[in-house]
């Protein structure tokens, strides 16, 4: 193969893996909003969070002389998910169920509040330097001929394409087979309507905010292991992608999210890869506002019908 | 609404008093410290205040100046432009005349055109942005040499230790990153040596995999990175990850051990140039010492450079036989004075005559040692 084509599928790579991880927080995004529709801000802090917890678990239990990266990473996992939810939970117990049934605006303000106060909460407990954890998982494939170009793919990146997938799959199937996932569906077209016939509405929006935090540590101890790094000012950013990922493929819809983010990425990769990177996000953000021009509701989105 | 004008005007009268009495404690002087307390370089921030606060110990202990106590304030602009426009507003309406600081080069810029206005005398310990002193401001000065000289020494390094054969120059897209990276280049071109790639990067960015895999394709020996240590940090621990082996060089910006931690093995061999290891300095012993009991680290590059900064203001009171910014200023750049980091004196724009810029070698356990 030329050195080019090598080329070209060694940046498809990074940038479906930097789709991957954008699509990773979008999924818990697009949930939430699909639901009640409602913009959670805090939701790259909780990934943010997810992170950390990771990180403390893993150094923890590395401190304490254990040796089996399967059973530190599992540990780390449940404990992550576990905290990540009792945080979306309580964030939305405490910011927005409260505001349920008053102006949009409300709530989104209120979302901004809790992003802010989660990022300068966890400057205060954690210090506002970059936490680094030395490289967990590593090794990967590589090919093509390493004289001409050698393209990698490493075992970290294929964790992160994988866990997309299932997540993306899971929650699909969780979201049009299961009994909650009905509740859910039906809170989305109709919320009063839902109460009225005796679903608990509360608790299926809970539930919600429960399994989008969940999904947040998953993509918190995915990247923070593949980067290596975390600081408070992580989510920011990271929620920031992922929200524009979740608008392209068209907000509400899980693959959508998925699309979104792989496009971004991609796009984010190429145009790093043959024109100087400096251009990286005029590009995707002039991709993002073409897309929205020709597409409003994104790509995968249903067209908003005005319900009368 | 009678009520309210009243109560209105006993609070005034309240803050009226509280100015006066603060105004006539002037036994002691307070100094700004202004810096980064919180964000992703606050190390460099702790630098200047363990510099700072060492020399008021130490000025203190020997009676103040002039029998006047001197009292440190930290303000926090985060690295942020903006934030630091309002800590300079802040430290005008503090009343304070006398500042350390800023401490990156784009906070610098617009804080030095506030203090410049309002009468308020400034000596950065570590913004190295050459525009900073271009303005021909009267009260602006600095302990530390310029980008140019940095970006000068570095350029030189390459040409003629280094000789790499396929050169790129990445930088953050920052005034202080890309600023130093400009300067490399020039020199580089001037000198005909043609870099393969010049290109910014995102601060706040965590993957670098597209550009590093341009690198490699370029088949890129030398990276020249101007910018700070988190960006580089990570750039470093993917390309090894990538097996991308090139050299790298950065300025002072990525000199301090949080580098090692995020870019673990890969911070090995990685060269930078920083301010020379003023606390190898045998005047310095002392202080060193102090600095270590204190439960502190000494060896930081801005500490000194700060320290130094304390004491022209010292000198300068003590010569002028009183705190009044513009006074001290004409003195400073009038008279050359010994300090912590050696004899300092200044042209007319508020730079340093001499450069005190050296290459070091980086090393896997955050330590540092210099290149011959």
């Amino acid at each position: 193969m030329t050195e080019t084509l090598l080329y070209l599928i060694q940046q498809l790579i990074n940038g479906l893996t930097i789709g991957s991880t954008y699509a990773l927080i979008a999924i818990g995004y697009t949930m939430v909003y699909g639901i009640i529709g409602m913009i959670n801000f805090a939701h790259g802090e909780i990934y943010m969070i997810g992170s950390y917890v990771t990180f403390i678990v893993i150094a923890g239990l590395l401190g304490m002389g254990m040796v089996s990266l399967p059973i530190i990473l599992i540990i780390a996992l449940v404990v992550a998910v576990f905290i990540a939810s009792t945080y979306g939970w309580t964030v939305e117990r405490v910011a927005y169920r409260p505001l349920r049934g008053s102006n949009r605006l409300i709530p989104l303000i209120s979302a901004i509040g809790m992003s802010i106060f989660l990022q300068n909460y966890v400057v205060l407990a954690q210090g506002s330097r970059d936490v680094a954890l030395p490289p967990q998982i590593t090794g990967g494939w590589t090919f093509g001929d390493p004289a001409v170009f050698e393209v990698s793919f490493s075992y970290m990146q294929a964790l992160i394409w994988g866990a997309t997938f299932v997540t993306m799959t899971a929650l699909t199937l969780f979201i049009s087979r299961s009994r909650m996932g009905r509740a859910c569906r039906a809170c989305s077209e109709d919320l009063g309507m839902t109460n009225l016939l005796g679903i608990d509405t509360n608790r299926t929006i809970a539930l919600t905010f429960i399994i989008g935090a969940a999904l947040a540590a998953v993509a918190g101890l995915l990247l923070g292991l593949y980067y290596g790094v975390v600081n408070p000012f992580v989510g920011f950013i990271a929620g920031l992608k992922a929200f524009t990922a979740a608008v392209l493929g068209g907000i509400g819809s899980i693959p959508g999210a998925v699309l979104g983010g792989l496009v971004l990425g991609v796009t984010e990769a190429l145009t790093s890869a043959y024109f100087p990177s400096e251009y990286k996000d005029v590009v995707s953000f002039g991709l993002l506002v073409l897309i929205l021009l020709f597409r409003p509701s994104g790509l995968l989105g249903k067209p908003e019908v005005e319900k009368v | 609404m009678k009520r309210f004008t009243k109560k209105l005007l006993t609070l005034s009268s309240a803050i009226a008093l509280a100015g006066a009495v603060s105004a006539a404690q002037a036994d002691t002087l307070k100094i700004g410290l202004a810096g980064p307390a919180t964000g992703p370089v606050a190390q460099y921030g702790d630098m200047q205040k363990i510099g700072v606060m060492a020399a008021i110990k130490d000025i203190n202990a020997a009676g103040g100046i002039n029998g006047m106590k001197l009292e440190g304030v930290i303000y926090d602009d985060a690295c942020d432009p903006k934030q630091a426009v309002a800590v300079a507003n802040k430290i005008v309406n503090d009343g304070i005349q006398h500042v350390v600081g800023h401490l990156c080069s784009s906070s610098t810029e617009p804080a030095s055109d506030i203090y410049e206005e309002e009468g308020v005398l400034m000596i950065t310990a570590a913004s190295t942005s050459p525009s900073i002193t271009e303005k021909g401001y009267q009260l602006v000065f600095r302990t530390i040499g310029l980008d140019s000289l940095q970006g000068t020494l570095a350029a030189s390094y390459i040409i003629d230790k280094a000789q790499p054969e396929r050169i790129a120059i990445i930088h953050d897209k920052q005034q202080y990153g890309e600023g130093l990276a400009t300067t490399v280049r020039n020199v580089l071109e001037g000198e005909g040596m043609q870099p393969v790639m010049f290109e910014g990067v995102t601060a706040g960015d965590k993957d670098f995999s597209a550009l590093i895999a341009k690198l490699k394709k370029e088949n890129v020996d030398f990276v020249y990175y101007g910018g700070y240590h988190p960006e580089l940090g990570l750039i470093l621990r993917q390309s090894r990850e990538k097996g991308f082996d090139a050299q790298f060089m950065g300025p002072e910006g990525i000199v301090n051990s949080d580098l090692a931690k995020i870019a673990g093995e890969a911070a090995e061999g990685v060269l930078a140039t920083a301010p020379k290891s003023f606390d190898q300095n045998p005047v310095n012993q002392a202080r060193v010492e102090a600095i270590k009991a204190n439960g502190e680290d000494p060896t930081g590059p801005f500490v000194f450079t700060a320290y130094a900064a304390v004491e022209l203001m010292k000198s300068a009171i003590e010569k002028t036989g009183g705190t009044d910014p513009e006074a001290m200023a004409d003195h400073i750049r009038a008279n050359p004075l010994d300090t912590a980091i050696g004899k300092v004196s200044y042209d007319k724009k508020g730079d340093l005559t001499e450069s005190t810029f050296q290459v070091y070698s980086l090393h896997k356990d955050g330590s540092k040692s210099p290149v011959k």
